[in-house]
Order: structure tokens, then C-alpha cells, then sequence
């Protein structure tokens, strides 16, 4: 039985401690928010938060999570209203939608950590998450306007 | 008229003497300088176990590993790591960052987990997977066998390491791992065990740098 | 296992709280409840091409209410009251447009009708505004709820007047998407995401190579594997089966893995022990569309380098002539002087970011199907026919897709899901992990095209020649640009067969042609000494005003207007762009009309593309900053492909199976501005989804020219499977 904590609620699953913590998320508990793109790392559509860092969960075995913090989309803001969930609402993004939560995720640490992020920045956390419909122009502008948001409190 | 002659019999002497004297120990430093047996890196040892050329010749085997791409990938001389048997570029490119372990959403163990994951392309694991911090770069990629050599040797350029932390260096859970990084990667161009053989070798006879 | 409420969060909006028998039907596309609560039926699936709120967008206009009102919900597989529900052919606002505002109307009439019944009022002194009905007259008024259900039993009238486009309040005003909140907050939204209690994960152990199948298997050591319920081999056409035009598929004979999560199927399939052997030729009857057609298929282990010495071969010998005007023949004899160049380009493989998948449960009396796909009507007699049920015995449910580009066109792994459901026994989710996505086939086909120009002793082109071959299919668009501007023209066109198998693939042939005949015309005006953009816009005019030939697919004015509007908006030749490397292009397919404009920079030494200009003439543009969105998009998926696009073969083994070989552009390469310009006009609504992709291939090639000095005629740019003398890469294989 591994125990682990997403979104601040306890589930114990029983699972292979190797299984990804992917397809714990999206089979056993089913939370299916985390997406599955490529399962070696290249997409970023996985990304969730483990302990507050942006781990790629098709990689990563469940057994590094348990006792952890992990936080998945369906937990990045308790009423939906993360600056960066508005600000992509605002700025329109999605297109077909499947990597966003992935790209959401990946663009939270980035605001967390640097919360007047440049162009460059921007490009330095994002580069590992694609969008095959090519939605980047708008994922700058909503990270952009997000830490706006931040900022104007 | 005696005592004239006297004075100056006695500064020919002196000055013969100082002049020999200043030849044989410049001799001596131009013949040691170019040994370069300069010591740099503390304890003494007897001049018995030095040996340049063996020295040498064990380092020109240690830069063939430390140049193959288990080792040169991690030690680049940009701020994005290295990756796979041609050391291109890593994809998405992740920045080292101050620490050495990445930045925001590409934090080296972000996707490189503490172990390697079975199946090609999969990304390889370590606990301790990261590039050299930005003020201690320990570029390898680049260097010419001399460039490496004194670098390696140099405390302000090798995170402080004596001659003792150097040797033990050798048997490093990272520099491990470069003998173990999972499917479709090529390995050092000789076993761990040889590498050891010929990095301690090195050292002990001297730590002496190649002439180029 | 936990169990959720799948079906009930799938597709339904928020504000289900009435019940099933207080929706009232308005046509098949709007259901209104007595609190006035609109719901409106999306037919087409939605892949990021935003019909989910267009098309509403479109009824809503109509039917005269305020967006807010307005609940959108996926649709039930029904052509009777949805029509052909299919997304392709950038067809879905052009084929819906007229249909929707049909719709709308009649339901605004129908409610009108109701309301002047109950109150006894002539209908033509009623108005409607946001939902309500109002008599002035009497100052009598209602909402659209309380007349729902009078008004759902009036026969649906036909012919009702539309309203002028000038006055659109709904359509021609940026919408968001209406599901951008369950997008961004990790609802199950995709066919991935669809679960039911008890459903079982499925995958396929494919062959390793095209040009092989199934010999034997030993599944017991799977098993054995944790998780594992079952293993099994299944047919999916018998031979002889007349199969339907997009009914293609890769591999016939496949070997099944079912088991209880995804993870534990793909370890499962790793202990699978199989034999594989190479298939000789083999022949399949298809039926597109009416026309029934035998084809061979040969055998063999296709490697990409021998596939091009062949094309190189067969574009030497005759090819079909698919359109002749004039004597060019002559022309080239007698030329000044001829320009000569050709192109290559790879397969390119879709690489939809959702992989691909489809739910199924699978009786003997009913069959449910779930799933992304773009085109249930088009599965859907050949499921009939292999599931042997009738059509209204079998539901087919459209996820949104995580993509699709054409892919999803093709529904063999609707047909796979069934199957295996009914094998098993259960419901079950058949997954393609990404490697079997990227290596299963259904690609955009290889390409080779020779173009041929004549220049009389003026430099005035008198001749012009496309000869274009494929592997399985030639690209040639014979009646688009430039036929109809040039007095002696001719297009040919060859195949060669093959076992790989090809789908359409966003803007398919165009996505190649716009490539090589935008690069060559930059090079004829350039040998005419003329600048790009004035060249086309000369033989645009000949084409408006003295066309050549019969059957020019496109309208010169519109194609011009495009040219002209992204010369004026990208500042073309103005002073302060000539530190840009520039490169332009313009095509016109699925009646759009697209042009670009690149600007190039070197950025530590690799070419970046770091400004778009783009104009579009598509008529009315029904939700502007979601076309605008989709343009941007089509530009990166642009400059991503001809860059970097390009899956090879050697012995038939796909030589990339991940990202991690098969590079998609990131966000560091993508430009920092892509500035979408639209033709102001009032035409019905055309394409979108592929228009603007091809000349952004055109328009970068010819960037790099300006940059590099040198062209470039083998896609990818920047990969280079394909050298520059047409040999290839020998780090390709």
C-alpha cells in the first residue's frame, strides 16, 4: 500500500511502487487532468507538482511520491482561479487543449519563482512543453498578463 | 698599490662565484619549471614516485573518457547540457542555473529520476543528477589535454578538492554513473576499473599536465 | 477502483439541473427548457478548430439570443438532426453555415409563432431580442422558456428569411471558448480521459515494420504479468471486404492486450513472445465515395533511401498528364531560357498530441463507441457491417480531440476497439501509446515534384511545367495558381505504390505544393528580375482579365487581395524591415485564401523566424480572435514541419518512434509576433483550419534564401534528412 497526498487529500493505492505516477493518477484514482503525450519526458503534458517542483509524471515512480506533496491541475486553485487559469481564459489559448493543464503546470513554478519572468525566462521554463497546435504566441501573453495579476495583488 | 689589486682579486672571485652560482640555480629552475613540478595541490611527496612521462601518458588516457560523452555531456561549455552519443545540444533546452540543477520547470531532476528507467529514450536517473554550479563551471568540452589537466589540478577550478578528495573523486556515485546510463548510450571508452588504474596513476606520479 | 460519474460530466454543461422530458426541441440543434435555459448542439467534433463555439455561435445569431444565455453541448451522433457531422476539408463552418442560420431562424420563427398564438397577435408584430418575444403593440413579452414547449410542436418551417450579415451581434465578435474552463481546470474532456466502471485498457502489439504481419505468438508470459486479463489475435476485415475510403489501416492481423490499467498492458506487452513475417503483394477493394476500386499493395521492407532513388527514376519516365493548355511543348523549345528545379520532402507523421485511442463496449445486440475521431459517418457502415448490427443499434459518442490534422479521419481503431471489446467480453479503452501512434502509418506521403519554367528573350514567362510524384500518391493540383495565368502550361503527375500507409494530412498535397511552387515562382522573379510579391500580382491580373484554360480553381481578385493586403500590413519593402531576412508566399485551398510574409533572423547562427505578416481571405470570419488563434497556430505548425518534420524508413522499421527523434518546434522557436490580418468582405464563410498552413513552408524556404544565400529544396530545412543533391542523410538511417 503506497500512501500518497494530492491535492491535500490521503489516498493509499495499492500499486506497484515503479508504476508512474501518471498512470496512478489517471487509472487508479482517476484524476485525468495529468495527460499522457509521450511517456519518455519529451511533451510535458505530465508535469504535476511534487513538493511544490514541476516532475514529469510518466517518468517518475509513484514510490518517489509517497509521503510527498503532490499537487495535479485539479488542485493548482481550490475555486479554479489560479492567476495563470484567468489569465489563460483571458488571453484565449487553448486550441484543441490536450497539453494546457501540462503547460499550466510548468508556467506555475515559473510564476512562484520569478514573478516579473522576461521573454527568456519565459522560453527557459517553457521549452520543454509542446503544443502541437501551436499555441505558444498565447501562452507568452498569458504568463505575461498572470504575473500582472500577481502582482497587482 | 698591492692592496688595489688584492680588492679587486677577491670581487672577481666573489663575482665569479655569484655568477656560477645564479647560472646553476637558474638552470635548476628553468629544468624544474618545465617539469612543472610546481605542487600545486598541498602534501609532499617523495620525488622518487613522480614521473612525468608516466604521469602524462595516464592523463592522455584519462582525457579520452572524461572527453566521451558520459562525461563531456554534463561538463559543457555553454549553460545547456550536452546529450547522446554526438553531444548535440540537449533538447528544451535546460539552463544550468546558479546551482547547477536547473531552473523553473527544467530542474534536472524534474525529468531524471534517482534511478534509470528501463527502455531507449527514456531519460537516465541519479540522485544527484546535475551540471557544475555557474561559478564552478568545470568545463571539460573544448579543452586540450593541457587545458584539462591544470584545470582538474587547480583547487580555484575543481570545487576545492585536495589531492586526496581528487583521488577519491574517481569513485564518485556520479562519475559512477557514467559507466551505467541506461539503454542505446555508449560507454567510456574503458571500464571504470581502468580508469581508476590510469586516474590515480596521473595523480600519484606527479599530476604532470601534457605539453598542448 | 474508484468509479466517477464519467458520462455525466462528458460534454454536459453546467446547468443540467432540469429534466430530461423539460428540454424542448427546436430542430434538432436547440433544446430550451421553460427557465429559458438555451442549449445549443455542437455537430462537429472539435479538435481546436473552435467549432464547438462557432458553430453554436452561428445558431445563436439566429435564433436572437444573448451568448451568455447559451449552453453548448457536444452532439449525438445523428445526421438526421446534426447533418453529416464530419471534421475535415476545413469544411465545418463552410458546409454548416447556411444549415445553422436555417436552423436558427426556423427556431426564432417557431417561437414567434407560439407567441403570437397564445396571445393573439399577428407573428409580424413580434420581435425577439436576447431571448425574449415582445409585442409592442400590447406590451406584451416572454422568454424564449415559456413558449418552448407550444413551439416545439410546430412543424419546423423552411425558407425563413436570415438576417443581414451587417447586423450580426453573435457571429463577427470574438466568443471565448466555451470550454476553456473544464481545459484549464483538468476536467475529462478527451477520449483519453473517457472511463466507465469496469472498463478494461487495451493496447495492440504492432508489427515492427510496414510490409510485415502476424506469424505466431506465445502470450503466456503475459499472461502472467500483474493486471493482465487477456491475450489474443483478431482479423479485422475478412478478405474480400469492401472497405470504405477511409477505412484505412496498417496492419489487418493484430495482436490484443487486455488488462486492468494502461501501465500494466504496455509491461505486459513487453513479454510478449511474437514471430513476425514479411506479407507479400496483397489487394484490397475500397469504395470512396461510390467509385469501387481493386488495389495491390506490394510487399516489401521499404527504406526511405531506396524509395527516393526510385522516385528519382520514375520522375523521369512519362507520368499522366493531368491538365495541357497551349503548346508548351514548343514554348520550352523555343525558350530563352529555362529554369529547372526540384523538390523532395518525407513523410510526415501527424502527431495529434493525444494519442490515439477509442472506448468501446461491444454486445451482441448494441455497441457503444466513445472516443475522438473526426468522422463517425464515415466509420460507421463499416462497424456496421464487421460488428454485423445495424446502424441504430450502434452509438458512436464524439470526445474533443486532442488534435487531429486528418489523422482522426481514418477510424481503424474504432473498428480495432470494437473488435476487442467483443472478444473480451467487456468494455474496454483501446490506447496507442505514442510510439505505436508515430509508427503505425497513415501519413502525410512522401513527395517529389520537378517544376519548369520558359523565359522568352524579355524574361516574360511564356511556359511553365509541374511534374509531381509521390509515394502512394502524387501531390499536383493541376487548375490552382499559377494555371490560368501562364499561355502554355501542362501539370503531370505519377504514383509509385507502397505499403506505408498515407492519410491526408492538413491541407493535404497543398501542405507540399505551396512549398515548391512558392520557392520557384521567388526564383523566376527573381531571374525576371522582379520583386515577389509584383510578379504574382502579373500573372493574377492575366488571370482576372484574359484567363487561360478552363477550370481555374480560384478567384484572381481574392488571390491578389491577399498579396496586396500582407504587402501593405508587413510594411514589404519599407526601409526600416531590411534587417529582416523576408520571404513570402501565397496559396489558396479549401476555398480560402492565405498569404505570409516572414521575417528572418540569425540567432546564434541558426535561422529564426521571428515575425509573421499574415492576410486571409476566408468571407466572414465568425469568431475573429479564434480564427486569429488558429492562423498563429498554423503558422507554428508551419514553421515546425518544414524545419524539422520528416519520418524515414530502413526495412521498413520507422526510424523515429518519439519526440525524442521526431522534433516538434517549442515555444523558444516559435516567432515573437504573428500578425493576422482578414479581407473585410460578406462572402459565406470558407475554410480555415488548412489554408494558412502551406505558404508558411513557401514563405520560410524563401526566407532563407534571402538569409543564407542558398535555396533550399529538400523539406525538412533544418533536419536534413534529405541532402541538398537529393541523397540522403546518412545520419537519417
Amino acid at each position: 500500500m503506497i500512501s500518497l497526498n494530492i491535492n491535500q487529500k490521503n489516498y493509499d493505492v495499492d500499486v506497484n511502487p515503479d508504476m508512474p505516477l501518471l498512470w496512478v493518477l489517471r487509472d487508479v484514482i482517476g484524476l485525468v487532468g495529468t495527460k499522457y503525450g509521450c511517456g519518455v519526458a519529451q511533451c510535458g503534458a505530465c508535469v504535476v507538482h511534487l513538493n511544490g517542483e514541476a516532475v514529469r509524471s510518466c517518468v517518475t515512480k509513484v514510490k518517489r511520491a509517497e509521503g510527498q506533496k503532490v499537487v495535479t491541475i485539479e488542485g493548482l486553485a481550490e475555486n479554479s482561479d489560479h492567476p495563470l487559469q484567468k489569465a489563460w481564459l483571458e488571453v484565449d489559448v487553448p486550441q484543441c487543449g490536450y497539453c494546457q493543464c501540462g503547460q499550466l503546470m510548468s508556467a506555475a513554478v515559473l510564476l512562484r519563482e520569478n514573478p516579473n519572468p522576461t521573454d527568456q525566462d519565459i522560453d527557459d521554463a517553457m521549452a520543454g512543453n509542446l503544443c502541437r497546435c501551436g499555441t505558444y504566441l498565447r501562452i507568452k501573453k498569458a504568463i505575461h498578463l498572470a504575473a500582472d495579476m500577481q502582482r497587482k495583488g | 698599490m698591492k692592496r688595489q689589486s688584492v680588492n679587486y682579486k677577491l670581487h672577481a672571485w666573489r663575482l665569479k662565484t655569484m655568477i656560477i652560482l645564479v647560472i646553476v640555480c637558474a638552470a635548476i629552475g628553468i629544468i624544474s619549471s618545465s617539469f612543472e613540478n610546481k605542487n600545486k595541490v598541498g602534501s609532499i611527496e617523495s620525488d622518487a614516485a613522480k614521473d612525468s612521462v608516466a604521469s602524462v601518458k595516464a592523463f592522455m588516457q584519462v582525457y579520452k573518457v572524461l572527453m566521451s560523452p558520459r562525461c563531456m555531456n554534463c561538463h559543457p561549455s555553454g549553460d545547456v547540457p550536452l546529450q547522446g552519443d554526438d553531444s548535440h545540444i540537449h533538447t528544451m533546452l535546460p539552463k544550468r542555473g546558479k546551482d547547477g540543477k536547473g531552473i523553473y520547470a527544467m530542474k534536472c531532476n524534474n525529468c531524471h529520476q534517482p534511478e534509470n528507467l528501463p527502455g531507449l529514450h527514456k531519460p537516465p536517473g541519479n540522485p544527484n543528477w546535475h551540471l557544475p554550479p555557474s561559478d564552478m563551471k568545470m568545463i571539460f568540452q573544448g579543452r586540450t589535454p593541457r587545458q584539462l589537466a591544470k584545470q582538474i589540478m587547480d583547487p580555484k577550478q575543481n570545487g576545492n578538492k585536495s589531492k586526496q578528495k581528487l583521488l577519491e573523486h574517481a569513485h564518485d556515485a556520479l562519475v559512477l554513473a557514467g559507466w551505467n546510463m541506461g539503454e542505446g548510450r555508449s560507454l567510456p571508452p574503458m571500464s571504470h576499473e581502468e580508469f581508476v588504474k590510469v586516474w590515480t596513476t596521473w595523480i600519484e606520479k606527479g599530476a604532470y599536465a601534457p605539453p598542448r | 477502483m474508484i468509479s466517477f460519474r464519467w458520462l455525466a460530466e462528458f460534454g454536459a454543461g453546467d446547468k443540467i439541473n432540469a429534466a430530461a422530458d423539460q428540454w424542448y426541441e427546436l430542430t434538432g440543434y436547440i433544446k430550451i427548457t421553460p427557465d429559458n435555459v438555451i442549449k445549443i448542439f455542437n455537430p462537429n467534433p472539435e479538435f481546436g478548430q473552435n467549432v464547438m463555439t462557432s458553430l453554436p455561435m452561428i445558431i445563436a445569431e439566429e435564433l436572437g439570443v444573448d451568448w451568455q444565455q447559451v449552453e453548448v453541448e457536444m452532439g449525438p451522433h445523428d445526421s438526421v438532426k446534426l447533418g453529416p457531422q464530419f471534421t475535415g476539408g476545413s469544411n465545418s463552418v463552410r458546409m454548416y453555415w447556411k444549415p445553422l442560420r436555417d436552423a436558427g431562424a426556423a427556431a426564432r420563427q417557431m417561437l414567434m409563432q407560439a407567441a403570437a398564438q397564445a396571445w393573439s397577435v399577428p407573428v409580424e408584430e413580434i420581435t425577439t431580442k436576447a431571448g425574449k418575444l415582445i409585442h409592442e403593440k400590447s406590451g406584451k413579452s416572454g422568454t424564449y422558456g415559456d413558449f418552448a414547449s407550444k413551439a416545439s410542436a410546430i412543424p419546423v418551417p423552411k425558407g425563413v428569411k436570415l438576417k443581414d450579415v451587417k447586423t450580426f451581434d453573435v457571429v463577427r465578435h470574438s466568443k471565448k471558448n466555451v470550454e476553456g474552463l473544464k481545459i484549464v481546470t483538468g476536467k475529462p474532456l478527451f477520449g483519453l480521459d473517457y472511463k466507465v466502471e469496469g472498463m478494461l485498457i487495451a493496447m495492440i502489439e504492432h508489427p515492427p515494420a510496414f510490409g510485415m504481419k502476424l506469424k505466431s505468438f506465445d502470450g503466456a508470459d503475459a499472461l502472467k504479468m500483474p493486471g493482465v486479463k487477456d491475450v489474443f489475435a483478431l482479423k479485422l476485415f475478412e478478405d474480400g471486404f469492401e472497405l470504405g475510403g477511409f477505412d484505412t489501416h496498417t496492419f489487418n492481423d493484430i495482436l490484443v492486450v487486455v488488462g486492468t490499467n494502461t501501465w500494466e498492458v504496455m509491461n505486459a506487452r513487453k513479454k510478449l513472445k511474437v514471430e513476425w513475417e514479411p506479407i507479400g503483394d496483397r489487394k484490397e477493394t475500397v469504395n470512396m465515395f461510390g467509385r469501387k476500386q481493386e488495389v495491390t499493395i506490394p510487399g516489401g521492407l521499404e527504406s526511405s533511401e531506396t524509395q527516393y532513388q526510385k522516385m528519382q527514376e520514375r520522375a523521369k519516365q512519362p507520368a499522366n498528364v493531368l491538365r495541357k493548355d497551349g503548346d508548351p511543348e514548343t514554348a520550352f523549345k523555343n525558350a530563352a531560357q529555362i529554369i529547372e528545379r526540384t523538390y523532395n520532402a518525407p513523410f510526415l507523421a501527424h502527431n495529434c498530441m493525444e494519442p490515439m485511442n477509442f472506448f468501446a463496449h461491444v454486445t451482441d445486440e448494441k455497441a457503444l463507441l466513445a472516443g475522438p475521431l473526426q468522422a463517425p459517418g464515415w466509420t460507421e457502415p463499416t462497424l456496421s457491417k464487421v460488428l454485423k448490427l445495424p446502424a441504430d443499434k450502434i452509438e458512436i459518442q464524439m470526445t474533443r480531440m486532442g488534435g487531429g490534422f486528418g489523422r482522426r479521419a481514418y477510424g481503424h481503431y474504432l473498428v480495432e476497439a470494437a473488435l476487442i471489446s467483443k472478444q473480451a467480453k467487456a468494455p474496454i479503452k483501446l490506447v496507442y501509446s505514442r510510439e505505436d501512434d508515430m509508427t503505425y502509418g497513415i501519413y502525410r506521403p512522401m513527395y517529389t515534384a520537378t517544376y519548369r519554367a520558359a523565359l522568352d528573350a524579355n524574361k516574360n514567362l511564356i511556359a511553365f511545367h509541374v511534374k509531381g510524384g509521390g509515394i502512394p500518391e502524387h501531390p499536383v493540383h493541376a487548375n490552382r495558381f499559377p494555371a490560368g495565368t501562364v499561355d502554355n502550361y501542362l501539370a503531370e503527375g505519377w504514383e509509385l505504390p507502397s505499403n506505408i500507409t498515407i492519410g491526408a494530412f492538413r491541407a493535404p498535397r497543398s501542405n507540399f505544393n505551396a512549398a515548391a511552387e512558392q520557392s520557384f515562382l521567388d526564383e523566376l522573379a527573381e531571374a525576371m528580375g522582379k520583386d515577389p510579391i509584383e510578379f504574382r500580382l502579373e500573372l493574377l491580373k492575366r488571370g482576372k482579365e484574359n484567363p487561360v484554360g478552363k477550370n481555374n480553381e480560384y478567384d484572381a481578385d481574392r488571390y491578389a487581395g491577399v498579396l496586396k493586403l500582407v504587402r501593405d500590413k508587413s510594411g514589404w519593402n519599407k526601409p526600416e524591415n531590411k534587417k529582416y531576412n523576408r520571404g513570402v508566399a501565397a496559396y489558396f485551398c479549401h476555398n480560402s485564401y492565405a498569404a505570409h510574409v516572414v521575417d528572418m533572423v540569425k540567432r546564434n547562427g541558426e535561422p529564426y523566424v521571428e515575425r509573421v505578416f499574415s492576410a486571409i481571405d476566408c468571407g466572414v470570419v465568425i469568431n475573429p480572435d479564434a480564427a486569429t488563434n488558429m492562423v498563429q497556430g498554423a503558422v507554428v505548425d508551419g514553421i515546425g514541419n518544414s524545419f524539422y518534420g520528416g519520418l524515414t524508413h530502413k526495412d521498413g522499421v520507422a526510424q523515429q518512434n518519439n519526440f525524442s527523434e521526431y522534433r516538434i518546434i517549442r515555444i523558444h522557436e516559435a516567432p515573437k509576433s504573428i500578425d493576422v490580418y482578414f479581407v473585410e468582405n460578406d462572402i459565406d464563410p470558407t475554410g480555415l483550419g488548412e489554408p494558412p498552413f502551406p505558404p508558411v513552408f513557401g514563405a520560410v524556404a524563401n526566407a532563407l534564401y534571402k538569409q543564407e544565400g542558398k535555396r533550399y529544396y529538400n523539406q525538412p530545412f533544418k533536419n536534413g534528412n534529405i541532402n541538398k543533391d537529393n541523397s540522403i542523410d546518412k545520419k537519417a538511417f
